[in-house]
């Protein structure tokens, strides 16, 4: 996914111009340009980095991409204070984590999901298992942009989890809406309706980069 | 409402009136090798809506637009479902999308926007018509009656990893007596944002109608603003393109054939399926920098070119997953504890998969012979399209060897490709506006069977209409007709045989 990298910026703002949902903001600070790229909203396309004339955006390969906190998602090139740890799922969920997928429109999301309990990302490993019922269910992990139509199965599902409970939020349209933000469908994610552990971006995102979020999640540094 | 199709273009448009379509529209699709490919509406210039079908003509890749403009302010026409029965879920679709009945459609209810979720008079396509929107009627399932009977709602949430959709299944003890599929719960608004996003994001938005299909979705998007523009993209870029498509088909139905043995607990499925499905999105990730070949397919051509390193990778990667598929895939379609569960389960008869115009590896596995490869330019295709593979039976086991024969015609066509890429650019530069009062449409084979983008500009260029329509919108009934009679346990292979895409419906 794109990153913001210490390459002094000249502020052209094409970036900004090129990207389909807005993710990236810059500001003018005296004589330096503050450029900050929100990753829940970037879908990962990568126009910015192809017109980046200075490499202040630069393809970033690593997988490890969740944050436990939204605010986290924001890239900036700016020094900052680092911010302290955000708390993270704590005890229960530490060794074990029982995963109720739900699913609101982003099918690619889904196989990669499905991808993480193959033989070759093999998330039981880690104590992981997608389970059939909120009620066995520890975590709730969403994909797709939650139209208005999958709001009440959501928070019923939701409803149903015995506390203490997580949200996994998985995927930039999990996460904001991405490109449908904004429409009459109200498809905004699932970051307003319910507490969310962990944050996820990409459309879709790699299956590393999911259980980088489950581990996230449960309260584990996620290497 | 007259379309400035050029001379020699694919596509002619006819006029018509809504009381003439409907015959229209039977009497052309009468003659062999025609079908319908789409029926929608759109809001022409002076506010009138008018009520289009797509009739494709499969033995010569060419099309007719048969326009029907409605009297100002008129929101109702003659319904042609029961002439065409292809037409029914259009039809519906098209009702609440833009406040438009079809008067006399033998089921008439709505098909994504159901009450309460969604006011009755939304008509979220109709912004500048003419008249007051017809509200939809609240959705009401069909009751079986009869002693015995009893009802299985399931869904919209199941109990896997799956999209949502509700299937509500009327039984006599296990056996289905009856299937309703009531889906809608992704509706994202699509085609709406489509139509407001500037020309160059529409990509993005078109990739995003299912996902699991970005390769088709961006190939049909292509296509249809190229011919637009009369741009040809070069052959190395309709070479790369053709890859991708196949890598797409090579990975969903290699995923499926796996899920499928799963479906009837043979484990091999589960085990050694999936891991040669993610050597195929190895090939995806070398060719495009991404699994699931987003943002890879644009207008003009490819995003970005291969080298030889990465081109020589590829057919290293792809050979050793030919060797694997030899060895995999007889596990399960030579194994008799399969073939015993597969044979004879969900069948659905030749005359129905054609009346509901089927299309794909379930259309292909009831005896059809339509593989838009075969027929409409896109990527090397025509030219180069395999033998469509095809079976009769129209059960279980057809759909799933109609996968295992596409599995290798589509490594065939890969290696093809690969090993003589054609030496050119792999894009060209394209007009950043579309010609006034046009329409495009791109059809493309996609590995759950024809896909269709159809654009149509205002006077200024503007995209004033963006239809897409989804594989699957043919063949959610062909599922639901499939399992009547059988056991209730046999649902999901059943539902697994088809795959269909439950976002690609709703939009």
């Amino acid at each position: 996914m794109p990153a913001v990298t210490a390459a002094p910026c000249t502020g052209c703002a094409e970036c900004a111009g090129v990207c389909p949902t807005q993710a990236i903001a810059l500001a003018q600070d005296g004589a330096r340009t503050d450029v900050s790229l929100d990753r829940g909203l970037c879908v990962g396309c990568n126009l910015c980095v192809e017109t980046c004339p200075t490499g202040t955006i630069a393809t970033d390969r690593s997988t490890r991409t969740a944050t436990r906190r939204r605010e986290d998602l924001v890239l900036s090139n700016r020094a900052i204070t680092p911010r302290p740890a955000a708390p993270s799922g704590g005890k229960p969920f530490r060794r074990s984590l029982a995963v109720r997928e739900v699913s609101t429109g982003d099918s690619a999301a889904d196989l990669e999901v499905i991808a993480t309990t193959n033989a070759v990302f093999d998330v039981a490993r880690l104590g992981v298992q997608f389970v059939a019922s909120p009620r066995f269910a520890d975590t709730l992990l969403v994909t797709g942009p939650v139209g208005r139509a999958m709001r009440e199965p959501l928070l019923r599902c939701y409803d149903a989890m015995a506390e203490p409970r997580l949200v996994i939020a998985v995927g930039t349209s999990a996460i904001t809406g991405g490109l449908y933000r904004g429409g009459y469908a109200e498809a905004n994610g699932v970051t307003d309706l319910v507490p969310v552990s962990s944050f996820v971006p990409g459309d879709p995102p790699h299956p590393w980069s999911i259980i980088h979020g489950i581990l996230l999640g449960m309260g584990r540094d996620g290497g | 409402m007259t379309l400035n199709l050029p001379t020699g273009s694919r596509y002619q448009q006819t006029e018509t009136t809504p009381e003439a379509m409907a015959e229209t529209v039977r009497s052309q699709l009468k003659k062999p090798g025609w079908r319908l490919g789409h029926l929608t509406a759109r809001v022409l210039a002076n506010g009138r809506l008018a009520l289009e079908a797509l009739l494709l003509d499969t033995a010569t890749g060419s099309g007719v637009i048969c326009s029907a403009a409605l009297p100002d302010g008129v929101r109702e026409y003659p319904s042609m479902t029961a002439l065409v029965p292809a037409a029914h879920w259009m039809e519906r679709a098209a009702g609440e999308m833009f406040g438009l009945r079809a008067v006399g459609h033998p089921r008439w209810k709505t098909l994504r926007l159901h009450a309460p979720v969604w006011v009755p008079d939304l008509a979220p396509l109709e912004s500048g018509a003419s008249g007051t929107p017809i509200p939809c009627e609240p959705y009401a399932f069909m009751k079986v009656k009869g002693e015995g009977i009893h009802e299985i709602p399931v869904g919209p949430i199941h109990a896997g990893i799956i999209e949502p959709g509700h299937f509500r299944f009327s039984c006599m003890g296990e056996i289905i007596t009856n299937l309703e599929i009531r889906l809608g719960y992704q509706h994202r608004g699509l085609e709406r944002r489509l139509a407001e996003a500037p020309l160059a994001q529409t990509r993005f938005l078109a990739e995003s109608a299912s996902t699991d299909t970005a390769a088709g979705n961006a190939l049909a998007h292509a296509v249809a603003v190229e011919q637009m523009l009369g741009v040809t993209p070069p052959p190395r870029a309709e070479a790369l393109r053709t890859i991708a498509l196949e890598i797409e088909r090579l990975a969903n139905h290699i995923g499926d054939l796996g899920a499928l043995a799963g479906d009837i607990g043979y484990n091999i499925g589960p085990t050694l399926f999936p891991p040669m499905r993610g050597a195929a999105l190895a090939l995806a990730q070398t060719l495009t920098g991404n699994r699931r070949q987003r943002w890879y397919i644009v207008p003009g051509g490819v995003a970005r070119d291969i080298d030889d390193a990465r081109r020589g990778e590829m057919i290293e990667g792809l050979n050793a997953l030919h060797k694997q598929v030899r060895r995999h895939v007889p596990l399960i379609l030579e194994n008799p504890g399969v073939l015993d569960r597969m044979e004879g389960c969900g069948r659905l008869s030749s005359a129905l998969a054609k009346d509901f115009g089927m299309v794909g590896p379930a259309g292909r596995a009831s005896g059809g012979r339509y593989d838009a490869r075969a027929a409409f330019p896109h990527g090397i295709y025509p030219a180069g399209a395999p033998v469509a593979a095809r079976y009769t039976e129209g059960d279980v086991l057809a759909r799933a060897r109609v996968r295992a024969d596409e599995i290798e015609s589509s490594i065939a066509i890969i290696r093809a490709l690969l090993d003589d890429l054609p030496v050119s650019p792999a894009r060209v530069e394209i007009a950043g506006v579309l010609p006034p009062n046009a329409a495009g449409i791109g059809v493309v084979e996609a590995w759950r069977g024809e896909l269709i983008h159809w654009i149509t500009t205002d006077e200024t260029g503007r995209i004033a209409r963006y239809a897409i329509k989804d594989p699957s919108l043919n063949n959610w009934t062909g599922l639901a007709i499939a399992v009547r009679g059988n056991l209730i346990g046999d649902f999901p292979v059943c539902n697994k045989s088809f795959n269909l895409s439950y976002c690609g419906n709703d939009l």
